[in-house]
């Protein structure tokens, strides 16, 4: 076996070594042969800040070449401006623009620059909003909204737990398939939140539709081994099964509420939404139905208050996080990647869920089954018009 | 067995190899602060401090500059003269087109230019009523282009149903009337086009009674649509966007000024002129001996010309531009420096590295 050694290894590099001699190829003596086409430059503005009299825009050289920003300008009014680090932008390289500007508060603007060939880019704001100042006050805060929308409705909805133990096993069944649809909602939920970020705030080349599925999928396959060992290790061990699924849904709500908090505290940020109470009397609302998805498979069990306690914070202080994160530096991206973690960790836990009813149960085409996920789902529907 | 466990490493080299590169692109670049950044007044007179670069259009310093402003304004093509055996003044001019440069149009802005003699405007073509012009054309573009004067003349004259190929010539010739600033322009289809990209210039019939001694400027009010996008993305009294705003036309107290003002702008219907601190007796297309009117505002449609008589009572710099603010907001505003006598201001405005 020994000997096969070496030879194992050029076969794994030879592909790759002549990968490299193709583009290689490409790039240079065939590189003359291939040209044809226009390519076309692009700039994408990611960000738009406003702060006391400047207007900041973060902009992104989103196209195949390089480019040189040489103008800024406010709707469409050539306006002086800086750039930092400088004028010239490489593939993928970021600057920001910083246009000295006496804005008006709630009025929409829009904000263009204009590269070297004379094309111009642009990005509207419905409204211009301060910038927040990144101090100790907005720390509170941000921490606040993430605790308020995260970690206070979960551990309401944990209450439910002495009802739903009190049930019989239809009831039982049926607050189980309650969970399934509240989670299937929530998954289908951060797909649709994902591709709205992915389609007002990442530009084109980060492919953000392709990356939501790769990491939905990458991130339900990881899910469902760590739950298949958890659930293995459960039956050894004094971890009850009950528990083991409980905490995978807390942990699959948890990732979903570090992306939502991310879009919560990048939207407060942005000026994008008018955060009412309204809003968070909403979120909260809509956020009490994790608590009794993580509360309802716990009741086949004897849990401790302590454990309960922990498995709500598991699934509701990533909100803060999220809303620190989001507020401080908003990256669209990964913004993108923890919803799309969450939806996939959620299909996994919906899938844990209808395998522990089958085993508890033995069958699904039970009425408190369907009853259930269609309550589950109406129910996340009604209090999501809330928001 | 061991060779399953080597792919298996393998593939977490490749990954990671993978997730580094991908932070690359996904992390912003770090923007590195200098030690000390710099102040800069901006033309609009905002303060910027930056460790950055400064994007202000405040126009050339001379060096980097395809086409100067302050040169074009005063200069005219009276052509080659010779007197005919009748008495009458030949005037000679030779035009080429071409539409294969590009020019920096605005600080770090390069647009493809359609050029009469490698400028945008072309020259100014300059004659007595009367004179006998012949314009040598010639195409060195790959379109076909013509030239179309505006003025009586015949019909094979007009520039418009011949135009010339690549490689071709035409000789075109009339008499120079009537008295008055008139225009020329490629007349090929798609006309719009060849006219956004630079094909024109002014053409001034001065009266055999020379008009009153007076400075004389020609200001050609034109734009650029440097994305193509149907709108003019630029502005200006020749060309170069808020270049006289940063390089002010000087000219004396009291001193008779004539400006040849022809707009050529395409895209918008109108565009029009506004003088600070005097105003000026206007005559539309310089047909006419009287003027039409004493003001400060003039409203222009495509292809109008006018001139302008008008004096400075006080000194100081004053600002003329597209009083529709969009226009001035994009280039188009212009300054006058009026002097005591010669040697009052400092001609020098710097506007770099002020603090």
């Amino acid at each position: 076996m020994t000997s096969s050694k070496p030879v194992l290894a050029i076969s794994a590099i030879a592909p790759i070594v002549l990968l490299i001699i193709m583009i290689a190829f490409l790039l240079g003596p065939a590189s003359s042969f291939l040209q044809f086409g226009i390519v076309l430059p692009e700039v994408s503005i990611e960000k738009i800040e406003f702060t006391g009299n400047e207007i900041q825009a973060t902009v992104r050289n989103t196209g195949p070449i390089n480019v040189n920003v040489v103008l800024a300008d406010v709707n469409d009014r050539i306006q002086p401006a800086a750039i930092e680090p400088d004028t010239s932008l490489e593939r993928f390289e970021t600057a920001l623009v910083r246009i000295p500007f006496d804005w008006n508060e709630g009025q929409p603007y829009e904000i263009g620059v204009t590269i070297d060939d004379g094309t111009r880019f642009s990005k509207g704001i419905d409204a211009a909003f301060p910038s927040l100042e990144p101090d100790i006050d907005l720390f509170v805060f941000l921490g606040m909204i993430g605790f308020l929308i995260g970690v206070v409705p979960i551990m309401i909805g944990l209450l439910w737990y002495p009802f739903i133990k009190k049930l019989g096993k239809n009831s039982f069944n049926f607050f189980l398939a309650f969970t399934i649809g509240l989670l299937i909602f929530l998954g289908i939920d951060a797909v649709i939140e994902a591709a709205e970020i992915s389609e007002n705030h990442l530009s084109s080349v980060f492919n953000g539709e392709l990356l939501i599925a790769t990491v939905i999928i990458l991130s339900f396959l990881a899910l469902y081994g760590v739950g298949k060992k958890l659930t293995q290790k459960a039956e050894f061990s004094k971890l009850s099964k009950g528990l083991a699924i409980s905490l995978m849904i807390a942990i699959g709500i948890g990732f979903h509420n570090l992306g939502e908090g991310l879009a919560v505290g990048a939207a407060i940020a942005l000026g994008e939404v008018a955060l009412s109470t309204f809003l968070i009397i909403g979120f909260a609302t809509h956020n009490t139905t994790e608590g009794l998805a993580i509360a309802a498979p716990l009741t086949s069990t004897k849990a401790k208050i302590a454990k309960m306690i922990g498995l709500g914070l598991i699934a509701g202080i990533p909100a803060i996080f999220g809303t620190w994160i989001g507020g401080f530096s908003f990256s669209p991206f990964f913004t993108l990647i923890f919803l799309a973690i969450g939806a996939g960790a959620i299909f996994q836990v919906v899938l844990s869920i209808f395998q522990y009813m089958k085993e508890k149960s033995g069958l699904l085409s039970n009425i408190s089954l369907f009853t259930g996920i269609s309550a589950g789902l109406l129910v996340m529907y009604l209090t999501s018009v809330l928001i | 067995m061991k060779s399953g466990i080597q792919s298996s490493k393998m593939f977490y080299i490749l990954l990671s190899i993978v997730m580094v590169s991908s932070l690359y692109f996904v992390v912003p670049s770090v923007i590195v602060a200098e030690e000390s950044p710099r102040t800069f007044l901006t033309h609009t007179g905002l303060v910027i401090q930056t460790t950055g670069d400064v994007i202000d259009p405040i126009g050339y310093d001379g060096e980097a500059l395809d086409f100067d402003p302050d040169k074009f304004m005063k200069e005219f093509d009276f052509g080659e003269v010779t007197i005919l055996d009748d008495g009458t003044v030949l005037r000679e001019f030779y035009i080429t087109a071409r539409d294969d440069q590009i020019m920096e149009v605005s600080p770090g802005v390069f647009y493809n230019v359609w050029t009469f003699n490698d400028s945008v405007p072309g020259p100014t073509i300059r004659a007595t009523e009367g004179d006998l012009v012949r314009i040598h054309f010639t195409n060195e573009g790959s379109k076909p282009h013509s030239l179309h004067f505006h003025g009586i003349h015949k019909a094979e004259m007009d520039g418009v149903f011949e135009s010339i190929g690549t490689g071709g010539k035409f000789t075109y010739e009339f008499y120079a009337e009537p008295v008055g600033l008139h225009l020329y322009h490629c007349h090929v289809h798609p006309v719009e086009e060849h006219i956004a990209h630079g094909l024109y210039g002014a053409y001034i019939v001065d009266p055999k009674e020379p008009r009153e001694p007076a400075e004389e400027f020609v200001f050609v009010l034109n734009g650029l649509d440097t994305d193509f996008d149907g709108e003019n993305n630029f502005y200006a009294a020749n060309t170069i966007p808020f270049y006289y705003q940063h390089h002010p036309i000087e000219i004396n107290i009291n001193q008779n000024i004539r400006a040849y003002v022809v707009n050529i702008l395409e895209f918008d219907a109108v565009n029009n002129f506004h003088l600070h601190g005097t105003l000026f007796h206007h005559y539309p297309a310089g047909t006419d001996t009287v003027p039409s009117g004493y003001n400060d505002m003039l409203t222009m449609s495509q292809g109008d010309r006018q001139i302008l008589e008008f004096n400075y009572k006080y000194p100081g710099l004053y600002m003329f531009h597209a009083h529709n603010t969009e226009f001035s907001e994009k280039g188009w505003v212009s300054t006058f420096l009026v002097k005591e006598n010669a040697n009052d201001f400092d001609t020098e405005v710097e506007y770099d590295d002020i603090i």
